[in-house]
């Protein structure tokens, strides 16, 4: 089979170990692989005749579909930060991932971001079409490595999952401590198609501002899970919206926040618009100190008559019978409640490739009253 | 092994327990017999150090050393361990890795079987489990702790009878053998209905009352007692 590739210069160890830290593997055991550092795509590759990956920039002169993909969910004029990465769409920094039609992609299809300079900005915009009847998992995740602390990314990504496509996807953030990061990500569903994802946001970060938008049509299903932490000095909002908009379209989002000092606000909004719709909105928070918040604020909007819609929101402390049952273990306080917090963040290990099943637990487990 | 003297309790201002006076001489096994309310869980709850209790009087020693001043798990570390009468539920952390955290990885693959536990270990803790299955799995998570002293608060409530045999069993195999370092154990039981009794093999009963201990005794006979004339002390009856 030959590859179709697109390098700008192959990855060291060193960023093959960050990269690694969120679920990286050798490119040789995944479908394709995309890889953005700083301003430069360092790969772009794919192993499967069904997954094509190029650099935005490539893509746009090859297929003329691309343009029509690209801002065809969001407006450029939107706000001021897509405006930003939209100042730049005469040479888009960003990868174009075409799972093509009827493809059943074996190996899961990986795509990361590294920001390796202090200080550095990245403007990116990420397009992906995952055609009809398709089916892929796709491992996505950012990174810097340790000298990075300071730096702005804003992202763009759109995502198309066409008429009974499926796609399971897990990705994994790790940002530096005082970046302040942007991330903008809409979906459009067509009908019958099916996703399922999970994000993970374990790592300190000044302040992380992500917003998306799904939109699904007739007998579209989308399942998603995120765990959130928040030690001291880290502001994370979230807002999301899943509009049903025909038959038979069904959304489950469930989102669990730890905070130890930080803050966190989860604005989440289910917008049921036709009948025979359904969906739930699941917000649970534990708070480990005084310091910090959590601002959890889940809304259901009927607009037709026969969409069922429903949330559940908690925030609470950890539980004093639960840490007494542990310690009367013999475990410290501190172990008690490492043990719970990881268990309220545990995810449902049938929505996590195997393969990344250990590094999650692993950065699950790091997860501390203290920080990772 | 375990010295009670004059034990006073209180919770939320109220006293639970009075002038509780007990010695369980290392590898025996007690039981506590008692009416509802009577004061026997706040027994074993003041011997662990479990909240809300709050000891006003008397004192609690381990081998000699006073617990009543230790916190929750130090008295743990010490050799005290407790099977839960209804222990919470805890999502998301499985069995598998509470024992990984108390280090008994290893004590969980061998002693599951014996309890029909086997597919238990991916599970949460006591999270849907059955009535059964919680008291199986609280007299399970005591062979990974390895206590020397043992507190089992009615192990045989909610479970069928096959399982009590089991559960009997496995507490008098526990109590009787020593601890992994070659010491005895001992165990202080509490029944309501006595079917425990048969498979346990007590060496003393205590009746406890209104928060006081009023007799103590041979275990079936004690039963076979507070049968036909409930509650009391027997020479009084």
């Amino acid at each position: 089979m030959d590859d179709m590739t697109t390098t700008a210069g192959a990855l060291t160890n060193a960023e093959r170990d960050i990269l690694h830290e969120v679920g990286f593997a050798d490119e040789s055991t995944r479908a394709g692989t995309s890889i953005l550092a700083d301003q430069t795509m360092r790969m772009a590759l794919s192993h499967d005749p069904g997954v094509e990956i190029l650099p935005l920039a490539q893509a746009l002169n090859t297929y003329d579909f691309v343009q029509g993909l690209m801002f065809g969910l969001v407006d450029p004029e939107e706000n001021e930060h897509v405006r930003l990465v939209a100042e730049h769409m005469h040479d888009p920094l960003g990868h174009f991932i075409w799972v093509k039609p009827g493809a059943k992609v074996k190996l899961p299809v990986q795509s990361f971001t590294l920001l390796e300079t202090p200080q550095g900005r990245q403007f990116t915009h990420d397009i992906t079409l995952i055609d009809e009847g398709a089916e892929v998992e796709m491992l996505s995740g950012s990174a810097v490595p340790a000298s990075v602390r300071k730096g702005r990314h804003i992202s763009i990504g759109e995502t198309y999952i066409r008429a009974n496509a499926t796609c399971r996807s897990v990705t994994i953030e790790h940002w530096g401590p005082e970046m302040e990061v942007h991330s903008y990500g809409w979906s459009r569903m067509e009908a019958g198609a099916t996703s399922t994802s999970t994000a993970i946001m374990m790592s300190p970060i000044r302040h992380h501002a992500s917003h998306s938008v799904s939109i699904l049509d007739a007998g579209a299903s989308a399942t998603s899970q995120a765990v959130v932490f928040a030690p001291e000095g880290t502001s994370r909002v979230l807002a999301s919206e899943a509009r049903l908009i025909a038959p038979g379209a069904r959304s489950q989002d469930v989102t669990r926040m730890v905070s130890a000092g930080g803050v966190i606000e989860n604005r989440a909004l289910l917008v049921g618009a036709a009948a025979g719709t359904e969906g739930f909105l699941g917000c649970d928070g534990l708070k480990l100190t005084d310091a910090g918040e959590i601002r959890a604020v889940p809304s259901l909007s009927a607009l037709a008559e026969g969409t069922q819609l429903s949330h559940e929101a908690s925030v609470g402390r950890i539980d004093g019978e639960k840490l007494a049952y542990l310690m009367a273990s013999g475990m410290s306080e501190d172990a008690a409640r490492d043990l719970i917090v990881q268990g309220f963040l545990s995810l449902s290990d049938d929505q996590i490739p195997a393969s990344l099943r250990a590094r999650v637990a692993a950065m699950v487990a790091e997860a501390k009253s203290g920080g990772m | 092994m375990l010295e009670i003297e004059d034990l006073c309790v209180e919770v939320a201002g109220k006293s639970v327990l009075d002038g509780v006076t007990l010695h369980l001489p290392p590898g025996e096994l007690h039981v506590l017999l008692g009416p509802n309310g009577s004061g026997k869980s706040s027994l074993l709850a003041s011997i662990l150090g479990l909240p809300p209790y709050r000891i006003t009087r008397g004192a609690i020693r381990l081998d000699g050393v006073p617990l009543t001043d230790l916190p929750l798990h130090e008295r743990a570390r010490l050799g005290i361990g407790m099977a839960f009468q209804r222990p919470p539920g805890l999502d998301g952390v499985s069995v598998s890795a509470f024992a990984e955290a108390l280090g008994a990885g290893e004590t969980l693959a061998r002693e599951a079987a014996a309890l029909d536990l086997t597919d238990f270990v991916r599970r949460d803790m006591n999270v849907g489990f059955s009535g059964g299955e919680i008291k199986r799995w609280e007299i399970l998570k005591l062979f990974l702790q390895d206590p020397r002293l043992m507190l089992f608060d009615e192990p045989e409530s909610g479970v069928d009878l096959e399982h009590v045999i089991a559960i009997g069993q496995a507490i008098r195999r526990m109590v009787r053998s020593p601890d992994r370092q070659d010491r005895p154990r001992a165990g202080l039981v509490i029944t309501h209905t006595g079917l425990i009794l048969r498979h346990v093999a007590a060496d003393c009963a205590h009746i406890v009352r209104d928060g006081r201990l009023i007799h103590s005794g041979d275990p079936q006979t004690l039963f076979t007692h507070i049968q036909t004339h409930g509650y009391s002390v027997p020479d009084a009856a």
